[in-house]
């Protein structure tokens, strides 16, 4: 018999334990967990055996490993568990180790999920745009200009240096820096599973399809809600996405206009594309509020069968929450064009900047690793 | 010695019963007193017991013998404390009686339940099947006397027992009566309940036909029960040839009962064997999270039972059965953890290995006595010429309370010496 020889990993305990995993301990192995759990896969399914491995420090296993990004946290193992220990949490705790473990600069996730550094993570937005503002004399005595008495914030940052090129590099820097946290994860994975080997093509069709669908996410029962209120967010974000897109192709011929180059495109036109994502914009926008706001009210609903969250869930619901309303409230603001408009319009512009500069390390990850887990586990025959 | 030197013991199952032998034959008048009709409590329902796997009344008629020969032992059926009051040694007790409306002169002939007209379900069998209102347990019920049940019986209006009745025996007038009693100590043994499988809601308890209680089981295999001892399933009668034993049916878990419910894991073991010695081709499954086997001997049954080809053994609790509603089948599912891989089974009848409550959980004695979050008298907390024995005090099984009546009797010799 091949010996096997298991090193655990007691900082890793420590650790998962400190992340939010405190009921780790408590766990007696009955297997209550994957029995109830209806997103893990028949054979060897989750989450008892993760629960195993984190009390006995297997970090290696636990973080080579699909399963972890497979659970949705649906928390019906929670529920059920005799014990109180929060398999939910555990494994919550376990993919945000796993974060630490595969993020590119490692040490950002450590920075974004501890409260102390907050304010130094606030303050790079904050401070560029402090900085862009003097730059323009508005703190002096230099007034906003505006289009016939009336608020216009491109008059107020010009957007292709003040909005479009510093979220184009934030963007760049997020997908850059996530593309080699998922590389990594990947190679872990498959190092541990050599012979997971089915089409790549299907997993990755599969997955979408899956995504779109949410078909997983539905399978939950105790915090049934969750899936759709998860949907709404999702979606609107999607709807946000093409919303820039067209706004960006829009402003193209007056990036062009502003370096004397006249495209000659046709204005009817751009007013359409206007007209189409203001409304695409608004309404994703409405929903992006709506769903968070159904997220927090599931989480305080769910709180005593599923726990309420720690920071690193907090952080990145509220900064969803923000962003949607102060993005709506930017525009209202600008529409009944008063002052405080520009600064809502600011703090808007920072909060998007903080979602996505720190997107790779905070819980905004969980798009990247979790469809990647869905990818290398359908290929590897693990549904 | 003292003048008053009575002691009262509260219930008449096994544990009450031996505290009082114990303590009369030392000396000492004792009351029983007993919330049911008849004496013997939760064994009287058991089909075989540990640890000689002998039916009830092996153990049950000898302690009923020495109930009847001895002088110092009364005893006190459908009564219930009302009241408490005063210290070791002049303890003042008020006990409600309820009316049996059925007197003494009642030679069991069953003509009553005959002409009884109404019928309710049969509590002593689990709700297995049902009774009539005029009724007796079993053929060995302890006083052999029937008993008219107050809540389903119609009364007076009805009387068709009492027009049945040869022997002037029945009489549906009677009232409820109020006793007094001055007693130098108080013993506890107030027994215990099966813990409600309904609450299980992922199990099924109380919803799946084919989904019953150890308890129900107990009944199932005995001879005197709803089945002759058969086993048949409830749903449509037929035979059981396979059964899964689902063990910490509520037990160990924190959302139920924190508790180990002690005799649970040997409960199902000796299960296994009424089902395989009747039906050679049966096939059993016990899933559990740990099988614990107390002690010496225990331990030997399992191994043996372990032996048994027929017999599997999963490690791994049961989370969620549902039925095959076309046949009754019941489906269970758990993970084979030793496998590493979700089962999935159908089996004929399935087994809830319920936890054990104390009776005191929803039925505290009226006295102050303190309980345990879980309904446990707590024994360090008992005023002087209290004692609690069996499970009232944690779950036990039969032998062990035995030794803690036998251990009480001396305790409550002394509360009634200490008193001058």
């Amino acid at each position: 018999m091949a010996e096997q020889v298991i090193k655990p990993d007691l900082n890793f305990i420590n650790d998962v334990i400190a992340s939010g995993g405190e009921s780790l301990k408590k766990c007696f192995q009955c297997a209550t967990c994957s029995v109830v759990c209806n997103v893990t896969p028949e054979d060897k399914p989750f989450p008892r055996k993760e629960m195993l491995q984190a009390q006995w420090g297997l970090k290696d296993k636990l973080l080579a490993n699909p399963d972890i990004w497979l659970c949705h946290q649906c928390s019906d193992c929670t529920a059920y568990c005799p014990r109180g220990a929060k398999p939910g949490e555990v494994l919550g705790a376990i993919r945000k180790m796993s974060l630490q473990e595969f993020s590119v600069p490692g040490f950002m996730v450590k920075m974004v999920n501890q409260p102390k550094f907050l304010l130094v993570l606030l303050a790079v937005p904050a401070l560029l745009y402090i900085l862009i503002i003097a730059s323009q004399g508005f703190f002096g005595d230099v007034s906003i200009p505006t289009e016939d008495g009336k608020i216009v914030y491109g008059k107020f940052l010009f957007s292709l240096y003040y909005v479009d090129t510093v979220f184009t590099a934030i963007a760049l820097f997020a997908a850059f820096s996530l593309l080699l946290g998922i590389t990594k994860y990947w190679r872990a994975m498959s190092a541990a599973a050599p012979n997971a080997k089915g089409s790549f093509g299907k997993a990755l069709s599969d997955t979408i399809l899956e995504i779109l669908g949410h078909n997983r996410f539905r399978k939950c029962e105790v915090t049934k809600g969750r899936a759709t209120a998860h949907m709404l967010v999702f979606y609107s974000f999607i709807g946000l996405f093409i919303t820039t897109i067209l706004a960006f192709a829009k402003v193209i011929p007056e990036y062009f206009e502003h370096f004397g180059t006249h495209l000659g495109i046709d204005q009817s036109l751009l007013d359409g594309l206007t007209v189409i994502y203001k409304i695409l914009g608004n309404i994703s926008a409405a929903a992006l509020v709506l769903g968070i706001l159904l997220v927090i009210s599931n989480r305080f609903k769910n709180q005593e069968k599923a726990g309420l969250g720690g920071y690193y869930d907090w952080l990145f619901i509220l900064l969803v929450a923000g962003v949607g309303v102060s993005g709506l409230l930017a525009q209202f603001l600008r529409m009944a064009n008063t002052v405080v408009a520009y600064p809502t319009y600011v703090v808007h512009l920072c909060l998007v900047f903080f979602l996505f500069a720190y997107a790779p390390f905070s819980k905004m990850a969980h798009m990247a690793y979790r469809a990647t887990a869905m990818i290398f586990a359908k290929q590897a025959g693990r549904g | 010695m003292a003048e008053n030197k009575k002691v009262l013991v509260i219930g008449g199952g096994f544990s009450g019963l031996t505290a009082a032998v114990e303590t009369a034959e030392a000396g000492a008048e004792v009351v029983i007193v007993e919330r049911k009709p008849f004496l013997g409590g939760r064994v009287t329902q058991l089909n075989k017991y540990f640890p000689k796997l002998c039916p009830p009344n092996c153990g049950l008629e000898i302690n009923f013998k020495r109930i009847k020969n001895n002088g110092d032992i009364s005893f006190h059926t459908l009564a219930e404390v009302d009241k408490v009051s005063g210290q070791e040694g002049n303890y003042d007790v008020t006990i409600k009686l309820k009316p049996r409306f059925v007197n003494d002169k009642c030679v069991g002939c069953n003509a009553c339940a005959e002409a009884c007209p109404v019928e309710m379900p049969n509590e002593f069998n689990f709700g297995l099947n049902n009774t009539k209102a005029a009724y007796i347990t079993h053929n060995q019920a302890f006083p052999f006397l029937y008993a008219i049940d107050e809540k389903h019986c119609k009364g007076a209006s009805c009387g068709k027992c009492a027009e049945a009745c040869k022997y002037n025996a029945i009489d549906l007038s009677m009232k409820a009566e109020t006793l007094t009693l001055n007693v130098s100590s108080i013993i506890l043994a107030t027994g215990w309940d099966s813990y409600d499988v309904s609450k299980l809601d992922i199990l099924g308890g109380g919803r799946i036909k084919n989904v019953i209680t150890n308890m129900q089981m107990e009944r199932l295999a005995s001879p005197n029960g709803p089945t002759a001892g058969k086993i048949l399933r409830p749903s449509d009668g037929k035979e059981v040839k396979s059964i899964a034993f689902v063990q910490c049916a509520g037990s160990r878990d924190e959302n139920h009962l924190p508790y180990c419910s002690y005799i649970c894991c040997m409960a199902s073991l000796k299960q296994v064997t009424y089902l395989r010695d009747i039906y050679p081709d049966s096939k059993a499954t016990v899933f559990y999270i740990d099988i614990r086997t107390p002690g010496t001997r225990y331990e030997q049954f399992y191994t043996k039972i372990k032996e048994d080809p027929n017999v599997t053994l999963t490690k791994g609790k049961v989370a969620k059965i549902t039925e095959d509603s076309a046949t009754g089948d019941v489906i269970v599912v758990a993970e084979d953890i030793f496998a590493g891989k979700k089962v999935e089974a159908k089996f004929d009848m399935v087994v809830l290995a319920a936890g054990m409550v104390p009776s005191t959980k929803g039925l505290p004695v009226p006295a102050d006595i303190s309980y345990t979050a879980d309904g446990f008298v707590i024994p360090s907390k008992l005023k002087k010429g209290i004692y609690a024995v069996g499970t009232a005090k944690s779950p036990v099984d039969v032998s062990r309370s035995v030794q803690d009546a036998t251990g009480v009797a001396i305790k409550s010799i002394q509360s009634a010496r200490r008193v001058k």
